[in-house]
Formats: C-alpha cells, structure tokens, sequence
C-alpha cells in the first residue's frame, strides 16, 4: 500500500507517532470507529445482536445496497452521481422475469439481457452528461423517472412472479448459501466481497483508477494530460447501471418477487453509504475500503436499532445524524490536513 | 544559437469580429528563454493558447524544428514538444506527485486484467526528479499536490516537463502570487531548463521577474508583436515599458 502515506504530512516522520496519524488522517478511521461502537453498544445492549443468525441476516440485506455504493463511489469520484439506480434496481428484474416468464427467453439469458438494458440506460445517462453538458444530478433525476415508468407500465404495476428460480443453476450462483458453522453465508454475500476486492484494486492500482481520480480532482488538468474524461464517465455510468440491475435481480430472486417499485429511495441511501465512508462529493477522491464500511454502518443501524428496541421509524433520525457528524469530522480533519498538522 | 525550434508566420486570429491576432511573427530558438510581454487584451495570452493547441487559428503557419505541423489539440502540441504550465489548472490537487508527473502517460506493468501502475518505478523516478529540479526540503512522492505550497507546484509541473523532454516550455504567469523565496525558485527552475537545453516561453505581468531570466523580450501591443529583439542587458526596463504601452511613440 505504498500510496496510501499520502496522507503523512510532508517530512514527517514515520515513526509510531507519526504512523497513528497517517492512519488517523485517513478517510476511513473516522467510519471505522463509529462501526466498532455501535457493534459495542449494540451487543451490550442486547447480546442477539452478534448472534450467528441475526449477523447471517443482516449480511445478505446489506450486499445488496452495496453493489450499487461501490460502482456510486467510482462514479462520484470522478466527480458525477447517479439518482437512477433505485429505478434500474426495481426495472431491470421485471425486464428479466418477464421475459422468463412469457417463455420468450431462458432464465440466463433473459439476466444478460436485463444486464443489456441497464448498460443502455447507463450508457443514455453518460451521453446526455458528457455529450449535451447536463449536470448528472438533472440527467439522473429524469432517467428515474423514465425507468420507474416504464417497469410500472410494462407490468402494470403488478410484482412478476419468480418463484420458480428454484430449479434454475442461475439463481443458486446468485443467491444460493451455504453454512460455515453455525453462520448461513450467501453466494451474494461472497460476489460483493469478490467485486470490493475487483473495484479497490481498480480504484489505486489501475490506470483507469488514476484516470477516475484525475477526472474528479481537475477535469481541465486531466484533458490537457490526454486523460479521455468523457469516456471515463460514460464508463462508468454504464458500471453504475449494471450493477444496479446485478443487484435487484439478486434481490428478486431473494425475497421471490419483481416488483416494479422496489428500489424507490435506494438512491439517497447509497449516497449516504459512499459519503459516510470518505468519498468526497465534488469528486478527487473516493475510497472502496471506506464505502464498504459506510455499507456496514447503514445495514447494522437499521437492524441494531430495531434490536435494541429503538422504534424503527425513528431509523432516519439516527442515519441523518450520522451523517451529519461524518461530514463534520470529515471537513474537520481536511482542514487538519490542509493546515499541515 | 543554431537552430530555430518554432516559427509562427502571419498568425491571424479573430473571436467573431475581435481581430485578436493580426499577422503574427514569432521565432523561439533552441535553449533560449523568450519574456513575452503586452498590456492586457495585447494578444500575448491569445497567441501562447494558439501554441499550446488551445485554441484553433484563423489562418497562418506553424513549423516546428522547420517542419509545419497542425495545433488542434493541447495533444498535438504535447505530441510537438511543447508543454504549456498555466497557473495551477496542469495538475490534480487530490492526487500524488508522482500520479502527477505520469498523469496521462502512467508507468505500467503486467498484461491482461493483471495491467496496473508500476507505481514504485513511478514514484522512484518522482524522487529522482524532485532533487534534480532541487526541491530541497525532503517531500515524498507520494504527497498529494493539494498540500504542496504554490511554488512547489510549479517546480512539479517545470520537472514533468523536462522529465518528457518537451522541446518548449510555457510558462503563463507562473510567478503570480507566489512569494519572493518561491519567486526565486521558481525562476531557478526556468534557468534549469534552459540549461539542460529545453527553450522557454515566459509570460509575466511582472517585469522585474521577466528581466532576471529571459535572453530575449518580445512585446505584443494590440494583437501585433511590436519589438522582438530586446535584450534584458541593452535595453533598460523604463524603456521596454514604454514600448509596451505605446509611449515611444508618443515621445
């Protein structure tokens, strides 16, 4: 991890001292400890909470959020975001169990041609983005729309059936489980921990990483280098859609329903997920490691709360404060940061 | 001074009815330092956007080491040899000095889905540059730009240039807010380039900090060069002033 001292003022030593903060300054310390209090508290207060089942649980609710933060964090590091992953998330599984269903298409490749869709719908919004000039927040806003339209209309807004994935080898890759011990693990579960690994890596090691930062960080410094900043976009907006589609259809199989209005609001929450995590909204920089943790955070807040007998209703009230102290410390330790200390 | 690097010949330019560039002759020699001088609107800015692929001429001829060339893009000047550091906008604040300094033309290694940064080639030859261009407080390559100081910066972009060879540098206002101490390293660097055989093009409101380092002055007054041959040991500042708004004329 040569890269990440970057964070180490210059010439500072890097002694024990100087060690803890570099890793104090990093962007995930601050997710990283407030994840450790609130499995602390949560057990402390009631001890199910780190139960092999409840943990089991909240595992497989949460990856599914988490597929769409970590093509978000990509997307908002270089400098964009995507309001339309909700909606793909609730079209693009009725897209393939319609398909399925009327007998046009069998199951795996009614799934590439959900996963077809959604790459032209991310494609759409990269091209409006970077071709026309719109901000993505308005390009997105009307993308939703058209997507969560079109799933009402094509199903009249009816859930299709997919209760007969059981016999299909396509569903027990994507959400069959397995026991390790007492603790029930979903192929979900192992696909996110594959695909964070695939995205880290392509974030700090890769050329594209590079580009990605490069865009979000000095668009006009990054043309000037040769950087194609348009098809960065436009990459990865498409990433952004695939992977909202990747992560309804696994949430269809699940729960054995498409509905079309599954995924409404899914977007402001893995907004929250990336921010919380340390990526920055204006774009620069954006850290997988952190997004993974602000994924955990979200999920084990939503099930803690409820365990602890905290009212579940009251869950946004805990999540718009996290939020709230996130961006605090975050801006705190920038100017920490920028001030040389 | 033998060989002539670029020749800009009967340059025009007009921004719809603004006559910005009217016939422009230009020569910038191999090894020299050329001051660029001119009142604001007097075309100096327009005429450095034309050589660095910024912005497309209206008519008129660009040769480079005698050979004419096409300026569509800042790639097609990067591709000639010429590197253009404005003020603050050649480098990614978030990102490493040595992510910088290959932004574009990154260091790689292995092959298929395997295809990655080298990033301890990248960062070993940052270091190296670093105290060849004498940065002298000790910065690892791996500090983001955004907290290097404003003089640093500039010392990043003059070594990336001079890493990649560019034949020509622009520099567009680099002194501008900088302090003395990062002024004078600043113009160090200038001189370093020269040295090591790179041409430069300076451009500063501050005529002070053109006469410490330029061989040569050139000064453009309402979209025309009106003197190219002054030297900084002949011709005294009060006089370079006076041809740059118009006095001599007068007198």
């Amino acid at each position: 991890m040569s890269d990440r001292t970057t964070a180490l003022p210059p010439g500072a030593p890097a002694r024990g001292p100087g060690l803890l903060r570099a890793f104090i300054a990093q962007p995930e310390f601050g997710p990283l400890v407030l994840l450790v209090v609130m499995l602390v508290v949560f057990t402390a207060i009631n001890p199910a909470f780190l139960s092999l089942t409840n943990i089991g649980n909240a595992l497989t609710f949460t990856v599914e959020l988490g597929f769409i933060a970590l093509a978000m964090t990509m997307l908002m590091t270089a400098g964009e975001f995507d309001l339309s992953v909700g909606s793909v998330f609730g079209f693009a599984p009725v897209v393939m169990w319609t398909l399925f269903n009327t007998e046009i298409l069998p199951l795996p490749l009614a799934f590439l041609a959900a996963l077809l869709v959604a790459l032209v719908i991310g494609l759409a919004n990269g091209l409006f983005v970077t071709r026309l000039g719109i901000p993505s927040f308005l390009v997105t806003l009307g993308m939703l729309l058209v997507v969560r339209g079109s799933a009402l209309w094509l199903t009249d807004g009816f859930p299709q059936r997919t209760w007969n994935a059981g016999e299909q080898w396509l569903a027990t890759v994507l959400v069959g489980d397995f026991y390790i011990g007492g603790l029930r693990i979903y192929m979900s579960l192992i696909w996110f921990i594959l695909l964070a690994v695939m995205f880290h890596y392509a974030l700090t090691r890769t050329r594209f990483g590079n580009w990605i930062q490069a865009t979000g960080g000095n668009p006009g410094a990054a043309r000037n280098r040769g950087v194609k900043i348009s098809r960065v976009k436009v990459a990865l907006f498409m990433v952004s859609a695939l992977m909202a589609a990747f992560a309804g259809i696994i949430s269809s199989i699940r729960v054995s329903a498409a509905n079309p209005n599954s995924g409404t609001g899914y977007e402001l929450e893995v907004i929250a997920m990336v921010v919380i995590g340390g990526t920055v909204l204006t774009g620069g920089r954006g850290t997988i490691l952190g997004t993974v943790l602000g994924v955990l955070i979200l999920r084990l807040m939503r099930n803690g709360i409820v365990m602890i007998g905290v009212p579940g209703l009251a869950y946004n009230i805990f999540i718009g404060a996290i939020i709230l102290g996130m961006m605090a410390l975050h801006s705190g330790l920038e100017r920490r940061h920028n001030a040389g200390v | 001074m033998a060989e002539t690097l670029v020749e800009m010949r009967q340059i025009e330019k007009f921004y719809g009815r603004v006559h910005a560039l009217r016939s422009v002759n230009l020569r910038i020699e191999r090894g020299e330092i050329v001051g660029l001088l001119g009142d604001n609107g007097a075309g100096k800015s327009t005429l450095i956007k034309v050589l660095s692929g910024a912005v497309a001429y209206t008519s008129g001829e660009i040769r480079i080491k005698g050979r004419p060339v096409q300026m569509r893009s800042t790639l097609d000047a990067i591709a000639n040899g010429i590197e253009t550091i404005y003020q603050d906008s050649a480098l990614v604040p978030q990102l490493s000095i040595a992510r910088n300094l290959f932004l574009g033309r990154e260091l790689r290694k292995g092959a298929g889905i395997l295809d990655r940064l080298d990033l301890d080639r990248m960062n070993a030859v940052a270091a190296d540059l670093l105290k060849r261009v004498g940065i002298s407080k000790n910065i690892p390559p791996t500090t983001p730009i955004g907290s290097l100081s404003g003089g640093e910066r500039q010392a990043v972009a003059i070594a990336r240039a001079m890493y990649f060879d560019s034949d020509l540098i622009i520099l567009d206002e680099p002194t501008n807010n900088l302090g003395v101490a990062e002024t004078q390293g600043v113009l160090r660097f200038v001189r370093e380039a020269r040295d090591t055989g790179h041409s430069c093009v300076f451009i500063a409101h501050n005529i002070h900090h053109v006469f410490q380092v330029v061989d040569r002055i050139v000064v453009m007054r309402r979209g025309t060069v009106v003197a190219d041959d002054l030297s900084p040991r002949t011709s005294s500042i009060q006089q370079v002033e006076d041809i740059i708004t118009g006095e001599h004329m007068a007198a």
